[in-house]
């Protein structure tokens, strides 16, 4: 016992020694800063159309984060009524596969857009089941829901499309067009949601009944018990919103972007989302902040291709920006993120 | 501790699930619909004495060309370099051939799916049944190669220029079974593996070349997956090459008096030839840019930018195949596509294996640029004349791409 304490001990050490040189070097602060001072640059020095420019980057900004922003909001609701999602990306992927696959089966692309966030519901359910009723480890559910997603999307993929040749084409959702110095800009359907949702996420999160109850919930489950709150429903029903939302985010992917569903399509944007969560400190405005911060370096790395061509180490750069960035965050560089204290810990009455 | 081990239990089953479901849909060799079974074996020594491949004089040039379809029987004419007592052993027969696709899907509508026609095309005149295994991650080359070793396959096809260690290593640990090795140029001959290369800068200038003389804001975009793979290195530098052709030599025909060509090339790992969502984005940031021509390549990374530039209303091009027939949503603003003919190349090789004259080292196959068809009345007469002048330039080398990759 003592010997594990001692572990334990040296273990959140290395944590603190591990912080503070992150704390000291300050190095990804700097490259976000250049990155900024290039965008500046071309903007008012090198371009000829600067108007052109400023709105290219922010409507790529929007339509790259839109992924991140839906799973990132799915995470925060999901946690901060105390259980940990990190089966974001499964869910995504879900919501992908059976938006695409209604989508092609009826040739409705709305059919699809509407029945993803379900789908993300019903895979959300396993999570919630195994982790509120069988007090499963969170993040061993989690997990699962992953790996089971990926083959479960591939499989049945590969049953319903590869071996008959059906038509995978589910169609593609309308998207918001307009024009700046005929220059061609699109943001589509699901993006717009995306940043609606985020605010109806605040309101609900932070100016209803409901959503303080999540946030009881999510501290001190006890007290709130106490208080009356039924802390399995309030959590069962805040784990199918975070399906929801994560499905809805898949969509951007199968139903937004590309029109059909490919397998893994979904490529870790689930995670990213995780991390944009923590690092907008559990709340919906500061997660979509954390997702526009990352949207933000793809977009940039787009960009400059157009601006500078292949620059190898810029572009070797801002392709390995938003890692790097993740990995700061997730170390607790950028400001102190406290995550609801009952996050992770399975309640049961006694 | 928490106490449910019932709950402990359900996770390992779902696990399990998990596990099988993944077994199932991943890597069993999936037998094509192919012809008779029956007729495999049994027939193989038949025809042996008809090739006289054994006479092979040693023809030096090892990346003597396997040319354009059609020139089978000339392929099954042309003396054999170093044949193999496998590959003489191997006369008329009737080959089982096993198939490693890269990574992505058997229909990816691109390279696998082109490759793979040609084994099809093969085995239905053949008789035999081919098998394919669809390749999830870098690090199964080797073991799905080594699974058609394992079952006795006679040609072991492999496709991409990644599988390139793999195919190698095992065709120097199995010199009585054939490989080919599609996109994989070879250095040092390995006499029971052909490598089938193509010249994609050509396809890339003749590509340039169209979308040069078509764009009205000149400038032009390409969208690849990783640079790392020297096959789409060569179509996009290429593509370069074409562009800058165009504005020394063919002025008149460029409508905004120069081109301006940007590329983005797919950051290297597991899904560079499969993330159709990074092509659409890629191909909308261009668009914006101001590229009003988008040339897409490189798996369904490349599918994804096709198709999001013809739904952006923007001429698009795309690669390996006539990506008229397998981008269907593309078609109406379907340029034309830089193809490389694997499945013609794939298709020859292995005639000439069946007959015994299959080469160690590099086979070049052929390139070009498929039928506008939709867009014909688009393409000015002026530019299609000039397109065919440099093909025909590009082939007696008096145009010179300048790429070395």
């Amino acid at each position: 016992m003592a010997q594990v304490l001692v572990d334990r001990e040296e273990k959140i050490d290395s944590a603190r020694s591990m912080r503070q040189y992150l704390r000291h070097s300050r190095w990804p602060l700097v490259a976000l800063g250049l990155l900024l001072l290039i965008f500046i640059w071309r903007v008012f020095f090198g371009s000829n159309q600067p108007l052109v420019d400023i709105v290219s980057v922010i409507i790529l900004t929007l339509s790259f984060a839109t992924p991140i922003t839906l799973g990132a909001l799915s995470g925060t609701f999901s946690e901060r009524s105390g259980v940990v999602n990190i089966g974001i990306e499964g869910m995504m992927l879900t919501g992908a596969f059976f938006g695409a696959l209604v989508g092609a089966l009826t040739g409705q692309v709305w059919l699809g857009l509407i029945l993803a966030p379900i789908s993300g519901m019903a895979i959300a359910l396993i999570h919630a089941v195994l982790s509120i009723y069988f007090r499963v480890d969170q993040i061993i559910s989690g997990t699962v829901i992953n790996i089971f997603a990926f083959g479960l999307t591939a499989y049945l993929y590969s049953l319903i499309f590869t071996s008959s040749r059906r038509n995978a084409d589910a169609g593609i959702l309308p998207s918001l067009k307009f024009n700046i110095d005929a220059a061609p800009f699109t943001l589509g359907l699901v993006s717009v949601l995306a940043i609606a949702l985020i605010f109806v996420g605040h309101y609900i999160l932070f100016y209803t009944t409901w959503g303080l109850r999540t946030r009881a919930v999510g501290e001190n489950p006890k007290a709130a018990d106490t208080a009356g709150v039924n802390v399995f429903k309030v959590r069962y029903i805040n784990v199918l919103i975070s399906g929801f939302l994560a499905g809805l985010g898949g969509t951007y992917f199968s139903l937004q972007v590309v029109g059909y569903f490919k397998e893994g399509m979904t490529v870790g944007s689930g995670f990213i989302a995780l991390a944009a969560m923590i690092f907008g400190k559990w709340t919906p405005l500061g997660a979509w902040g954390a997702a526009l911060l990352f949207g933000f370096c793809q977009a940039m790395d787009s960009a400059l291709q157009s601006w500078y061509g292949q620059i190898e180490w810029l572009h070797t750069f801002t392709q390995a920006l938003p890692y790097v960035v993740t990995i700061i965050v997730l170390t607790g560089l950028v400001g102190r993120s406290r995550p609801p204290a009952a996050v992770g810990v399975p309640y049961s009455k006694q | 501790m928490r106490k449910n081990s019932s709950a402990s239990l359900l996770v390992v089953l779902s696990l399990m699930t998990v596990l099988l479901l993944a077994a199932c849909g991943d890597n069993t060799a999936t037998t094509a619909p192919a012809a008779t079974t029956a007729a495999a074996a049994t027939t193989a020594a038949a025809g042996t004495t008809a090739a006289a491949a054994t006479t092979a004089a040693a023809a030096g040039t090892t990346a003597a060309a396997t040319t354009a379809a059609g020139t089978t029987a000339a392929a099954a004419a042309t003396t054999a370099a170093g044949t193999t007592a496998a590959a003489a052993a191997g006369a008329g027969k009737k080959l089982k051939v096993g198939f490693v696709t890269d990574i992505g899907r058997i229909d990816d509508k691109s390279f696998n799916q082109s490759s793979w026609e040609g084994v099809q095309k093969y085995a239905k005149e053949a008789g035999t049944e081919p098998k394919y295994i669809e390749t999830k991650d870098t690090k199964d080359y080797a073991k799905h190669i080594k699974q058609f070793l394992d079952e006795k396959y006679d040609v072991i096809v492999t496709v991409g220029f990644l599988m390139a260690d793999a195919t190698t290593a095992a065709a120097k640990a199995n010199p009585n079974v054939l490989f080919i090795g599609v996109d994989q140029g070879q250095s040092t001959v390995i006499n029971n593996l052909a490598g089938l290369v193509f010249e994609e800068d050509k396809a890339g200038f003749l590509a340039a070349v169209l979308a040069a003389g078509m764009s009205q804001k000149g400038k032009i975009g390409g969208v690849f997956g990783t640079k790392s793979v020297p096959a789409v290195l060569r179509f996009g530098e290429g593509y370069k090459a074409g562009a800058t052709w165009m504005d020394a030599n063919q002025k008149s025909l460029v409508k905004a008096g120069k081109t301006e060509v940007t590329i983005a090339y797919h950051p290297d790992g597991d899904n560079a030839f499969s993330d159709p969502t990074w092509g659409a984005q890629q191909t909308q940031s261009l668009i914006q840019a101001g590229n009003d021509i988008i040339f897409g390549g490189g798996g369904s990374t490349g599918n994804g930018a096709v198709e999001a530039a013809v739904a952006a209303g923007v001429f698009a091009i795309g690669v390996d195949t006539d990506q008229y027939y397998t981008l269907p949503k593309a078609a109406p603003k379907l340029l034309s596509s830089a193809t490389k003919r694997l499945a013609d190349g794939v298709y020859d090789l292995l005639k000439a294996a069946s007959a015994g004259t299959l080469k160690g080292g590099n086979s070049v196959g052929p390139v070009g640029l498929a039928p506008f068809h939709d867009t014909e009345a688009a393409v000015p007469a002026e530019l299609k004349a000039l397109i065919t002048k440099v093909d025909a330039g590009l082939k007696d080398g008096t145009i010179k791409t300048g790429v070395k990759v």
